[in-house]
């Protein structure tokens, strides 16, 4: 691809940017004059059904599953797609599960955080502030591998006209630009934007990728003879039983405490628009699990090697997107697995955000009396998001390696913290402080550990230990610590 | 948009039955799953090039999910007032 040609591959790229930056400063305007903190942190609690869908399946979303997933899909066959088929339980799940609930009590509580509500739940800032580390420092994570994952596409589908670094620059700075403008209603706009977008990308992803190779029945009749283990769901030993279990854990069940999750149920506006968006919400993440991972399947089509031959399951994608689209469409089909790619981070950040700003900053402030000035607010929580997109940003210059384990390690990391927190907390009585504060500083830290150390018990993901230590400490604390005092209990579980 | 007046103890206690519901939908659902895939791989039977187990474990199990999250959102949730401004 020359330099003219890598510049209109560019353009499509370039133009959605822009309209992003254009929605996050148009959704500004709109909002002015409105409270500040519940509108920069969730949307002054108005989002319809079809947007808390989008937002909810777009933050989930993230470049692994365009990347690093149909890449293993091409390698592993349909017990890939057997496995991520799991993710169809993560939006009803965490709306049917903590929608209402969250949202009652965020009315109730005024709470603008996930981290509002565990802090009432357990009257603790301790726990609160642990709450806001693990949220930051995990997001970190996460972020960075999006950042990275992001740029190493951009950089292999533009060719040699474009280096990673201004990939980075191009669709990274512009996301932590956009995001700290708009807050999270620019969040879910820009986001229901994405979602659109890495839907119609695969479309046209799998309409080049049938068409390149011969039509379906002519791939899967060359699938059959040549790679027999891909119609097998143990995939002759290359997918065992250990990776579908820990996928439920991981991606499924307790994926309904992530707090960028569990957030969105305190930024809709009523009952029915949550109900339709644990319809819409299933049905997208479905198309775009199965479509997405189907196509790294087909890709067997026009990609005739073995994934080493093409540098790893990561290059799968971008070397059938690269191979089979038309030139002028290439620049729109990166759109897709970038979209995925801003889409989690601009979810994570104005989270992370909040976490250090309302839940650390302003709480300091109000519990000693020290008023806070609307304008100042304002330019901290922008400062705040910027400075963490920025840093994020830094980091994944020098990118670091095996980007799709940090981004499995943050996720189990941020489910061992708030899982039981959240849901013994807010649907068991005798849930106290020190059950809450065991569960989730000594899992997180047996979590890490046995990550760092590599222990596993019959090699499965360490989130196993994780969570079974945390429900264990969950349960002690609970038993042998002091309830919950009768007014916290009265507005938790009112009778 | 049809609404009870409920009071907050009823609010919460039909939540807590909407979360047993969702609790349940997603066993029936992994159940579905072990059934679909596992279950029938053995199955010497073809849709469209794929063995069934590929079908069912895929298309199968995201159409068990829109189901079972239309019956959830359309039969067994109700509208609530959640107290904001949206709900007046």
């Amino acid at each position: 691809m020359n330099e003219q040609g890598s510049f209109a591959a560019l353009l499509p790229l370039i133009i959605f940017m822009v309209v992003m930056v254009g929605i996050s400063i148009f959704v500004r305007h709109k909002q002015a004059g409105k409270n500040f903190v519940s509108n920069y942190f969730i949307g002054n609690r108005e989002l319809g059904g079809f947007i808390l869908a989008m937002t909810t399946v777009a933050t989930y979303s993230s470049v692994s599953s365009f990347v690093g997933g149909p890449g293993m899909a091409f390698q592993i066959g349909f017990g890939w797609i057997y496995m991520a088929v799991v993710q169809v339980t993560a939006i009803f799940l965490v709306l049917g599960i903590f929608g209402k609930r969250v949202a009652l009590l965020a009315r109730k509580l005024n709470a603008v955080t996930v981290v509002d509500i565990i802090r009432a739940r357990f009257q603790s800032d301790f726990l609160a502030a642990i709450a806001a580390f693990v949220i930051v420092l995990f997001f970190c994570g996460t972020m960075t591998a999006q950042f990275v994952g992001g740029a190493k596409l951009f950089a292999a589908v533009t060719g040699t006209g474009y280096t990673y670094e201004t990939g980075l620059i191009l669709f990274g700075l512009v996301v932590v630009i956009y995001t700290s403008i708009g807050g999270f209603r620019a969040v879910a706009i820009t986001d229901t934007c994405c979602a659109l977008i890495m839907m119609v990308g695969i479309i046209l992803l799998l309409h080049y990728v049938l068409q390149a190779g011969g039509g379906y029945e002519n791939i899967m009749t060359s699938i059959e003879t040549n790679h027999p283990e891909m119609l097998e769901p143990f995939s002759f030993g290359n997918m065992p039983w250990t990776i579908y279990f820990t996928q439920w854990l991981l991606v499924g069940i307790c994926t309904i405490a992530l707090p960028q999750s569990v957030v969105r149920g305190i930024s809709y506006k009523n009952t029915h628009g949550l109900h339709s968006a644990m319809l819409i919400g299933t049905v997208v993440v479905g198309f775009m699990n199965i479509g997405i991972n189907f196509t790294g399947i087909l890709a067997h089509g026009v990609l005739t090697g073995g994934v080493a031959d093409y540098g790893g399951v990561d290059n799968i994608i971008p070397t059938t997107i690269v191979t089979v689209m038309p030139k002028e469409l290439v620049g729109f089909a990166i759109i897709g697995p970038l979209a995925a790619s801003i889409s989690t981070i601009s979810g994570l950040l104005i989270v992370a955000s909040s976490a250090i700003v309302k839940d650390v900053y302003l709480h300091y402030k109000e519990k000693n009396n020290q008023p806070v000035e609307s304008s100042r607010l304002k330019f901290l929580s922008m400062a705040t998001t910027a400075i963490i997109g920025a840093a994020v940003f830094v980091i994944a210059l020098t990118p670091p390696s095996l980007i799709w384990l940090i981004n499995m390690f943050a996720f189990g990391g941020l489910e061992t913290a708030f899982f039981w927190t959240l849901l013994l907390g807010l649907f068991w009585r005798r849930a106290n402080k020190l059950g809450a504060l065991l569960s989730m500083a000594g899992g997180t830290i047996i979590y890490c550990a046995t990550q760092a150390a590599g222990f596993k018990i019959l090699n499965l993901h360490q989130i196993t230990i994780g969570i079974t230590v945390s429900l264990i400490l969950f349960l002690i604390g609970s038993y042998f610590g002091k309830s919950s005092d009768k007014k916290t209990l009265d507005i938790f579980f009112p009778s | 948009m049809k609404k009870n007046n409920l009071t907050d103890a009823e609010k919460f206690s039909l939540v807590r039955r909407e979360a047993i519901y969702t609790g349940l939908a997603l066993a029936g659902l992994i159940i579905f799953w072990l059934v679909a895939g596992f279950g029938t791989a053995s199955l010497d039977v073809k849709i469209f090039h794929l063995p069934l187990w590929a079908v069912l474990g895929s298309i199968g199990v995201w159409i068990f999910a829109i189901c079972a999250s239309f019956i959830l959102s359309r039969k067994l949730f109700k509208d609530i007032d959640l107290g904001g401004d949206g709900d007046e």
